[in-house]
């Protein structure tokens, strides 16, 4: 496939979809019980605006495409030299719609911990001894984050359906233990400050 | 008054925390911009979600000591290793990489730091007196004022796009479209929800941001196996020592050169999307020209060094300026820091400086104190780089994107905010790959409701379109809008056809018909001087008989 024929079915493409919308923004109606005021601009209007813009633009690249056609000069392989060449984004995409599609199951830190290991072992070397360091940068990078987020930060990431009871019980033990030493440091401050306003 | 601004936002940005948070803001700033294929935006974009838990003061300031340590950082490896490490630092290679191999790359680092530095501080000063005089001017805008300079803005952005500007209007619309998902702002009708609730509230910015921007960078970046499977450059640095006081006093003796390309960078800031990436190409472009040794330049010269890096750290407060007193961010970090502010509730407009003073006094003193600590911190940071480049690529991406993940759903804590960002990344590497550029986009998301807002402000008023070219403001803009949308055309046949030689001159003309229609004094008399300006161009050009100057090699800013 061409420049000139990608440039013209992505013109096409473009301009199907402005239709569709075009035909969509149709169906945007002001409620009977929302009177507009007058003079007062329709909820449509600005989107078809935009989809006018749109229309004419998507038209002057397909003329574009078919008038004057940029040079070609791109590898041709097929769909599987498409596939290689894409090999590692499609990957990068998969894994990661599997981990967000995992995570209301197992939870943000394994499926994170999985996600990391997985991507970091397809896009890199595979040989034991890269084995052992995704492991290893795996673990210490989401757990590290894991603990700045969900300890430090308190945000309450997803907890999985299997994996719950152990997301609580590493809540309670390491957010826990952390919190404790705050309170620490937080009791022992005043007496802390009185002693250096004294010095 | 002022006084009283600046000891309120000193008061809240002075606290041993936030001190703190600057300066790993710069750290982080530093080491990010040195690794090649790592933009500043990725790092301001990946210290956002630890901004959520502070204040608006405490979070600004940081993201601000990042974007300033990224500017800077991004010489380290342009001069160690030929490598540069952001884009804004393209330029800085050219000089900085023959000295560093000629033996003197400390007096090269040293060079480029103390030029950052001067740079940054020339564009704070410029920051803190243009900024409010821009915001009291652009108190007079009214909706038709303000809904033109959103066009304006958006066909800057697509006239960057050099040949493709037909793909960057489209790209700019298409985010004015994305813009528009959910519920109206009137009277609350859902829009293109297709049913789904969970797009009902439409999609929070960040995460298309984030989506659109890192999540395609960095499957960009691990698209090549082999690159993404190598080191992202360690070389020997470690023995190299930065010779500051040497270096300050060769940066400061080329003040003329330092103070240009400083008002270079501040220029292109303000430009909306026209970023650092652009202004150390240009103001290279203009020390050579105005050189008296121009042939020295490439071989390692100074003013080679001092020109990219004064020009890139002030485009940092040209992007502000337009942040700060137009509500429009001049680039992706200014795009993410108004995402920042409105997470804390606080809208950019005209009226910003003056509702939020002490917001915004701070951020005028911590991009003033942020290029104190960058220069602190520089040869601190040396080894930092060293061992952060052994780093592989592929082990960074993957992090990041699961840290992308974490920082979006830490936002609202809602999981559909992860999915945004999954198909705004996917949406976004897919416009990418077929060539449309995607800061556009990224504009439009952010300008959509603005815009939509204004529009609908005008209409209330009057349905006259003819008050679109009767309101000086609005005029000027799409006046502005209209050259700058052939800007790229002229530029590409400079010095080769005849046409472009009244270029300029139509535009000068054509400009001076708004601003002679401003309210007071200085301005109808600046439109006089700018129209005359523009005739005497013509006559001067007529007289010669429109004859084409020697075609001077110029750099070609689309080509980088």
């Amino acid at each position: 496939m061409n420049r000139l024929n990608r440039d013209t079915i992505i013109a096409v493409i473009l301009l199907l979809l402005v239709g569709f919308f075009a035909y969509t923004s149709f169906a945007i109606k002001t409620p009977v019980f929302e009177r507009l005021a007058p003079g007062q601009m329709g909820p449509g209007v600005w989107p078809r605006i935009i989809l006018t813009g749109l229309a004419i633009m998507g038209l002057i690249y397909f003329f574009q495409s078919i008038v004057s056609p940029p040079p070609s000069g791109e590898k041709r392989g097929g769909l599987v030299g498409w596939y290689r060449h894409y090999k590692n984004p499609i990957w990068c995409f998969a894994v990661f719609a599997a981990f967000l599609t995992i995570i209301p199951i197992l939870g943000m830190l394994i499926a994170g911990l999985l996600f990391v290991f997985t991507l970091m072992t397809m896009l890199g070397p595979k040989d034991g001894a890269a084995i052992k360091r995704h492991v290893l940068t795996t673990g210490g990078t989401v757990g590290g984050m894991w603990f700045i987020f969900a300890c430090l930060l308190e945000v309450q990431l997803p907890k999985g359906q299997l994996t719950g009871t152990f997301d609580e019980w590493l809540l309670v033990n390491i957010c826990g233990i952390v919190s404790s030493i705050g309170a620490l440091f937080a009791d022992a401050g005043p007496s802390c400050s009185a002693l250096l306003a004294s010095v | 008054m002022i006084f009283d601004n600046i000891m309120l936002a000193t008061s809240e940005l002075m606290s041993i925390s936030t001190m703190l948070l600057m300066i790993v803001g710069v750290v982080a700033g530093l080491i990010a911009g040195a690794i090649p294929g790592f933009t500043i935006a990725m790092a301001v974009v990946l210290v956002l979600p630890f901004t959520f838990g502070m204040t608006a003061v405490q979070g600004l300031a940081t993201m601000i000591g990042v974007y300033v340590g990224g500017l800077s950082g991004g010489l380290m490896s342009g001069i160690l290793t030929g490598i540069p490490g952001t884009p804004s630092s393209v330029a800085t290679t050219f000089d900085g990489f023959p000295m560093a191999r000629k033996g003197r790359p400390g007096l090269a680092l040293g060079i480029g730091v103390w030029a950052s530095f001067f740079g940054g501080v020339i564009s704070a000063i410029v920051l803190v007196l243009v900024a409010p005089q821009l915001a009291r001017i652009g108190q007079e805008f009214q909706p038709w004022d303000y809904f033109a300079l959103m066009a304006f803005a958006l066909t800057v952005t697509a006239s960057l796009a050099g040949d493709n500007m037909v793909k960057g209007l489209i790209a700019g619309l298409i985010g004015l479209l994305v813009a528009t998902i959910g519920e109206d702002g009137v009277v609350g009708v859902p829009r293109f929800t297709f049913g789904s609730e969970a797009v009902q509230q439409g999609f929070a910015f960040l995460p298309v941001l984030i989506g659109l921007f890192a999540f395609t960078r960095l499957l960009s970046d691990v698209q090549d196996t082999k690159k993404a499977q190598q080191n992202l450059g360690a070389h020997s640095a470690e023995s190299v020592r930065i010779e500051h006081m040497k270096a300050a006093k060769e940066v400061l003796s080329r003040w003329g050169n330092l103070i240009r390309s400083s008002l270079i960078g501040v220029f292109t800031g303000v430009l909306p999307a026209a970023g650092s990436s652009i202004s150390n190409i240009l103001a290279y472009d203009q020390a050579k020209k105005y050189s008296k040794t121009p042939e020295k330049f490439g071989t390692g010269t100074i003013d080679g060094i001092v020109a990219p890096e004064s020009a890139n750290n002030a485009t940092a407060g040209g992007a502000l300026i337009m942040m700060m007193a137009l509500g429009i961010p001049g680039d992706i970090v200014t795009a993410v820091m108004l995402g920042a502010l409105l997470i804390h509730d606080v809208v950019p407009s005209p009226t910003f400086i003056s509702e939020q003073p002490t917001i915004a006094y701070a951020i005028f003193i911590a991009f003033f104190l942020a290029n104190f600590m960058m220069l602190a911190m520089q040869s601190l940071t040396l080894r930092g780089f060293v061992a952060v480049t052994r780093v592989r690529m592929y082990m960074l991406a993957s992090i990041i994107l699961f840290y992308c993940a974490l920082g979006v759903f830490a936002l609202n804590n809602v999981q559909f905010d992860m999915w945004t960002l999954f198909w705004f990344g996917v949406g976004g590497f897919i416009m990418r790959s077929l060539g449309f550029p995607i800061v556009p986009v990224i504009l439009g998301v952010v300008l959509g409701n603005i815009a939509e807002n204004a529009l609908a402000q005008v209409i209330a008023i009057s349905t006259d379109p003819t008050m679109f070219l009767m309101r000086p403001w609005s005029l000027f803009f799409i006046v502005l809008g209209l050259f700058s949308s052939f800007f790229h055309v002229y530029q590409k046949n400079r010095a080769v056809k005849r046409w472009t030689l009244g270029f300029i001159p139509a535009m000068c003309v054509c400009l001076s018909l708004p601003v002679f229609m401003m309210d007071g004094v200085v301005r109808p008399v600046l439109g006089v001087g700018l129209g005359l300006f523009g005739v005497y161009l013509i006559v001067q050009r007529a007289r010669s008989g429109w004859q084409l100057p020697k075609a001077e090699p110029v750099m070609e800013v689309g080509d980088l």
